[in-house]
């Protein structure tokens, strides 16, 4: 039975629209910050999610599927442009030796209380979108390393690789910040 | 340098027999995102019980997984994106 327009735009603006923020917030790390780009795709995803409101079952988490449409859309568009050229910068991650400074410098991890969230969204932001997108359905999505694999057409052992040098990365940049703050020495 | 290191020869796991903290080491990572089979994932949890200098590394790992995840699952308010939404619901509403 097919849900008549007004109830249906009420029901899915009390159910779903509550999760704008969530879903921006989602879009823009995985788009890495580019605003424009996220926008676009949260739009695309709650208009496919509003089409298909008849088929969300009441009752379960809408919050969680709004965030698989959202994440679909995205993994469409990334797995679409994956045949272009490997960057530089890529290249330049996955090169880089294993720094165990931030871990030596402050071993408890007192930076994490210190630090200001903007400086870690940032250095999630600047990951190239190979790593980044990695992290961002592994460590902030919560994907397990199949799912993540799955999603983004590579192997399980990659999915690892990748989660490693993107954390170490993430880890020389919260340093670097760190000391340039006089937090650490 | 990757998480998944070959084991040396002679060292697979069998029984009662315990982990070296490079064995430990190596999975790290995989241990905390909870993707160690049970008894591997045990294995490695009894070897943090004992180990003076693994634990606290991979403590660290933990706060900083966490902390990731605290930060970057926030949400991001956008006023012009909330009236572009409903704009667009407008629309296909009709």
């Amino acid at each position: 039975m097919t849900i008549p327009a007004e109830p249906r735009r009420r029901e899915f603006e009390e159910e779903a629209l509550v999760h704008l923020d969530a879903l921006y917030g989602l879009a823009l790390r995985l788009s890495g910050g580019d605003e424009p780009r996220a926008e676009d795709l949260v739009q695309e995803a709650l208009l496919k999610a509003y089409r298909a409101w008849d088929s969300f079952e009441q009752g379960t988490n809408c919050r969680a599927w709004l965030m698989t449409i959202l994440r679909n859309t995205f993994i469409n568009q990334f797995r679409r442009q994956k045949s272009r050229p490997t960057d530089v910068e890529f290249e330049q991650v996955a090169e880089r030796p294993h720094s165990p400074a931030l871990f030596e410098a402050d071993p408890e991890g007192r930076l994490f209380e210190r630090i200001i969230d903007a400086e870690v969204i940032a250095a999630i932001d600047e990951l190239p979108e190979e790593f980044r997108v990695a992290v961002v359905l592994a460590d902030i999505e919560g994907l397990s390393y199949q799912e993540v694999s799955e999603l983004m057409g590579i192997p399980v052992g990659t999915v690892k690789s990748r989660l490693f040098r993107a954390r170490k990365r993430l880890q020389e940049r919260l340093y670097e910040y760190a000391v340039e703050m006089g937090f650490l020495k | 340098m990757t998480t998944d290191a070959p084991v040396p020869p002679g060292s697979e796991m069998h029984g009662e027999q315990e982990l070296t903290c490079e064995e430990s080491l190596a999975v790290v990572y995989e241990y905390l995102d909870g993707e160690l089979d049970p008894e591997r994932h045990d294995m490695v949890r009894r070897h943090l019980e004992r180990c003076r200098n693994c634990y606290p590394y991979f403590n660290f790992e933990r706060l900083f997984l966490d902390y990731v995840h605290e930060v970057g699952a926030r949400g991001e308010r956008s006023q012009d994106l909330e009236d572009r939404v409903r704009a667009l619901l407008d629309e296909e509403t009709g």
